[in-house]
């Protein structure tokens, strides 16, 4: 390549050569011929290297070339020898599998004679069985023949010689399966009819040899059913005869329901073994939905029993029609306490039946579970179908309906219980509440217990709803009008107190009335704010027995309860709006018209004072231990009639009532700086009175009023910048700079233009 | 707390298979379940949506329409922000019933609710027998909001929750108002008389 490529250059550069005619070009192109010719001459050099190594090559090459061609023919060879190998092993397996084939062949006919024996020996057996009236023998016979292929036992005879025999056989067979059943169904109506419980069942257990898996279960449940329903004749007969003075006399239909459902179980629970065993998990249902038909009859006539002995359609008939027209007279009212003992059995027969309901409803999923275990669809799909079977059973029915009536009366009990714990109050004195607080509430929490203890969760709901009714609307509608009444203005102004001696003197007013009502509008503020405790805490004990009872139930159900359950967390909200609704009358009746004379006294009193004046009032106070006897008197009359926390209450709103009153006075008074320590005098002791009557810390809402005295204690005006700004150290300023410039006015001996001149 | 502004019950009345419950489920799971069972009792829902870029969680609760279940059903009205009452529109005996739900509308419900009443199933046109202007003129008369669905086309089921949710919304934004520049025991439960629009008055 790099040889030619000179080549070409060098053709075209001679042609241009021959042109060349000055002697500077012509030397030039001879230096480059020159150059040229050197580096192929290297080229070639080096060409020339190579052709030694190249040789070698060549020579190894010629020696392999033998080497190469025994490979050839060894390679031939292996491969015709794995060719000769595979058809060598086809042929071995090949007669494997036939062998294989032959053998299974050998042992199904095995089998089939043995399947042959076997139905000889069967036909022989069922015969002397049945002849021995040995029925489980002769049952264990058909079985198996049952379990024989009979169409491949005919196939697998061409020859004609023994079909007769087979024939005869199978029609013998056949007949005995026939004549079985037949002797099995009589044997059994027959046991059942004599009452032969061991028969009974020995026949039971025939049934499922024979294929008759549902026949004997409808049969066996039938039996079943009439055993349950004589027993349940006869404790309804037993209940009939008991004394009204028994003492189970006022649950004797619950009990009766007990009964019947604990009889049941324990048939379940004695049955179960025997139906597994011998029908195989996954038939319970069947024998449990026959029972159930006859559980459903039995309660049927219990609940009927119940609702004419109790007379209770009458009963919801009438507190339909007292609850339809409220307004009519108590005395034409149903009595409620009359219902108390209805409805405690109402309860306990729900209970009773939920748990029953659960329990077979637990024992026919478990046996469901084991009988199809490898088929989820199957078991879902048998699971549906004994939810919608229990769902629709008469019971379940009769329950609903039942809890339906409960809900009507139990409402209707716990508002008229309510509402004549209302009109029964009455307080103690030393009580800070009256009775209808406890009372009521105490109403309401039996209800909803009782609600509880009944295990429906629609019915607990509903009482839940209805209690939040009863104490949302018509218990704080009780407190809220007696607060709006509002607190009887105070005795101290004057004109109220002249308007109440002029009643009095025309004989109008009772003086004992004003204290009556002052009394009363106390105790509804303790009222309102033991109502608002108690709410919580029945929300709090609910909540609990809601959460033990109801454990097991879906996380779907236990939402609903708990929605429920919240609205009387709303309901306790509601007690306390009345209770902020009557701080704020008292504020304006009781604690306004009192501060403003102590505010006014300060007033009055100059604070511009000399040192004389100053050392004067060491001995004579002017205002504030006058000021402290009169909040002490007060405070004293308050605190006996109200909760602690009402009375903490009361205390807080007092001190802001006094500091924002103060507030206003302060900024009224001039001081010098003698006022100024006078005045701080004063509201260390106001802080000091105030603390010791109160838990809460009051010196918070004094704190504006502090600062005020700090401002006016000082020396001079810029002092104030020691504790301002960045030298405030822990202190936080509750004063704008406004008003610091203002408290600092107040002092006579301060210069405004000093004021003014201060950077804050 | 949720994360929630409003939270409001809104419970679904009316007779025995008019479609109550299909209604819920298409709202809050978007399906519609061929053969329901009768409901047993009060079932529950929640759903959360949004109005104007508030969420607004709604606790539907769709109430049994058998007569035997009617006490437990009852005690939940009272509490209801909205009421809505269904019939069928291919039912005239479930229209006829409609007196006496207003009648218990009246005893139990509290006065300050929303009500809507809700003709059901219009996908079966051929079978309709209680016409559109029939049932606007019932729910004029009770001044109640009107709208005919289809719980199995799923016509206009959104449109009915998301309406309540947006007008429950409004009042409450309202209610908060009021309550702040006047003391709040003006709006006392069994005294005040509603002052919202669309809700009804007896």
């Amino acid at each position: 390549m790099a040889a030619s490529k000179t080549d070409a250059t060098s053709v075209s550069s001679l042609d241009t050569v021959e042109n060349l005619t000055d002697i500077d070009s012509i030397k030039a192109a001879f230096d480059k011929f020159c150059v040229e010719e050197v580096t192929i001459n290297s080229d070639l050099e080096k060409l020339i290297e190579n052709q030694g190594r190249l040789e070698n090559k060549m020579g190894n090459m010629h020696k392999v070339i033998p080497n190469i061609q025994i490979l050839e023919t060894d390679s031939k060879n292996l491969s015709n020898m794995v060719a000769f190998t595979s058809t060598l092993a086809e042929n071995v397996s090949s007669k494997v599998r036939q062998l294989d084939l032959a053998k299974s062949r050998v042992t199904s006919c095995i089998a089939r004679v043995e399947d042959i024996l076997d139905l000889k020996f069967c036909t022989d057996g069922v015969q002397t069985a049945l002849q021995n009236e040995d029925y489980e023998k002769a049952a264990s016979h058909v079985h198996r023949f049952r379990n024989l292929d009979e169409n491949v036992l005919r196939m697998s005879l061409t020859s004609g010689e023994s079909s007769d025999t087979l024939d005869n056989s199978f029609k013998l067979l056949h007949e005995a399966e026939n004549k079985l059943k037949s002797i099995v169904n009589s044997k059994f109506d027959a046991a059942v009819h004599s009452g032969d419980s061991a028969s009974v069942e020995r026949f039971f257990k025939i049934f499922p040899l024979l294929g008759l898996y549902d026949e004997g279960l409808t049969k066996f449940g039938k039996y079943l059913s009439s055993q349950l329903s004589e027993t349940a004749d006869k404790s309804i007969r037993l209940a009939e005869a008991m004394g009204s003075e028994d003492k189970r006399a006022n649950v004797m239909y619950a009990d009766l329901a007990t009964q019947l459902f604990e009889h049941i179980a324990k048939v379940v629970e004695v049955r179960q073994p025997i139906i597994e065993t011998y029908y195989g998990a996954g038939r319970l249902f069947t024998l449990l939905k026959i029972l159930q038909v006859e559980c459903d009859r039995q309660s049927r006539q219990i609940l009927q029993q119940f609702k004419s002995k109790r007379n209770f359609d009458h009963v919801v008939q009438q507190v339909q029609q007292s609850t339809m027209f409220q307004k009519q007279p108590a005395s034409e009212k149903y009595e409620p306490k009359g219902l108390d003992i209805l409805l405690s059995e109402v309860v306990l027969l729900n209970t009773r039946a939920e748990l029953y309901l659960r329990f077979i409803k637990r024992r026919s999923t478990n046996d469901i579970e084991a009988g199809f275990q490898n088929d989820v669809n199957i078991v879902k799909e048998k699971i549906t179908d004994v939810d919608t079977f229990l769902d629709n059973c008469d019971l379940k029915r009769l329950m609903q309906e039942l809890i339906g009536s409960y809900i009507l009366m139990e409402e209707y009990f716990m508002r008229e219980m309510v509402l004549k714990a209302v009109s029964m109050d009455s307080f103690d004195t030393g009580q800070p509440t009256s009775s209808m607080v406890d009372d009521s509430f105490f109403i309401v929490k039996k209800c909803a217990r009782r609600s509880l203890s009944s295990g429906s969760v629609d019915g607990v709901c509903a009482m839940l709803n209805h209690a939040c009714t009863v104490l949302e609307q018509d218990f704080r509608e009780v407190l809220h009008s007696r607060i709006r009444v509002g607190f009887p203005s105070d005795q101290y102004l004057s004109v109220a107190y002249n308007m109440v001696q002029s009643s009095l003197q025309q004989g109008k007013l009772q003086s004992s009335d004003t204290e009556k009502q002052k009394a009363q509008f106390l105790t509804t503020l303790n009222n309102a704010e033991a109502s608002c405790e108690y709410c919580q805490s029945l929300k709090t004990m609910l909540e609990a027995e809601v959460s033990k009872s109801f454990h097991q139930s879906s996380e779907h159900t236990k939402a609903k309860l708990e929605s429920c359950l919240s609205d009387l967390g709303a309901a306790a909200n509601r007690f306390k709006d009345v209770l902020e609704f009557g701080f704020t009358q008292l504020q304006s009746n009781a604690v306004k018209p009192r501060v403003k004379p102590l505010a006014d006294g300060y007033l009055s009193t100059s604070h511009n004072i000399t040192e004389e004046d100053f050392s004067n009032f060491e001995a004579n106070d002017p205002w504030v231990q006058n000021c402290i006897v009169q909040l002490d008197t007060m405070l004293a009359a308050f605190k006996e009639s109200l909760t602690s926390g009402n009375y903490d209450k009361f205390v807080s709103l007092i001190t802001s009532e006094i500091t924002s009153q103060m507030e206003k006075a302060v900024l009224k008074t001039a001081f010098n700086r003698l006022g100024g320590l006078q005045f701080d005098k004063e509201l260390r002791a106001l802080v000091g009175y105030l603390s010791t009557v109160t838990t809460w810390t009051i010196r918070d809402k004094f704190a504006r009023l502090t600062q005020m005295a700090t401002i006016l204690n000082l020396e001079k005006v810029t002092e104030i910048l020691d504790y301002w700004g960045p030298n405030s150290g822990p202190l936080t300023w509750r004063l704008t700079p406004t008003e610091v410039r203002h408290v600092l006015g107040l002092r006579v001996d301060f210069r405004s233009d000093e004021i003014k001149k201060l950077k804050l | 707390m949720e994360d929630y502004k409003y939270l409001f019950k809104v419970v679904l009345i009316g007779e025995a298979g008019v479609g109550k419950t299909c209604l819920v489920r298409r709202f809050t799971q978007g399906l519609f379940p061929p053969g329901q069972g009768a409901t047993i009792g009060v079932d529950f829902m929640i759903k959360t949506v949004e109005i104007d870029g508030e969420k607004v969680k709604l606790q539907i609760w769709d109430t049994a329409g058998q007569e035997r279940f009617r006490s437990i059903t009852q005690s939940y009205y009272r509490s209801a922000n909205s009421l809505i009452l269904v019939y069928d529109v291919c039912c005239q005996a479930s229209f006829d019933s409609l007196p006496t739900w207003i009648q218990e509308i009246e005893t139990y419900a509290s006065t300050k609710f929303c009500g809507y009443l809700v003709g059901n199933k219009t996908d079966k046109i051929n079978d309709k027998e209680i016409p559109t202007h029939i049932g606007q003129q019932f729910a004029d008369r009770y001044e109640m909001d009107f709208i005919e669905t289809s719980a199995k086309e799923a016509d206009n089921v959104d449109k009915l929750f998301y309406t309540i949710a947006k007008k429950l919304s409004k009042e409450a934004k309202q209610g908060e108002l009021i309550s702040d520049d006047t003391t709040k025991f003006n709006t006392d439960n069994t005294t005040s008389i509603s002052n919202c629009s669309g809700c009804l008055k007896f």
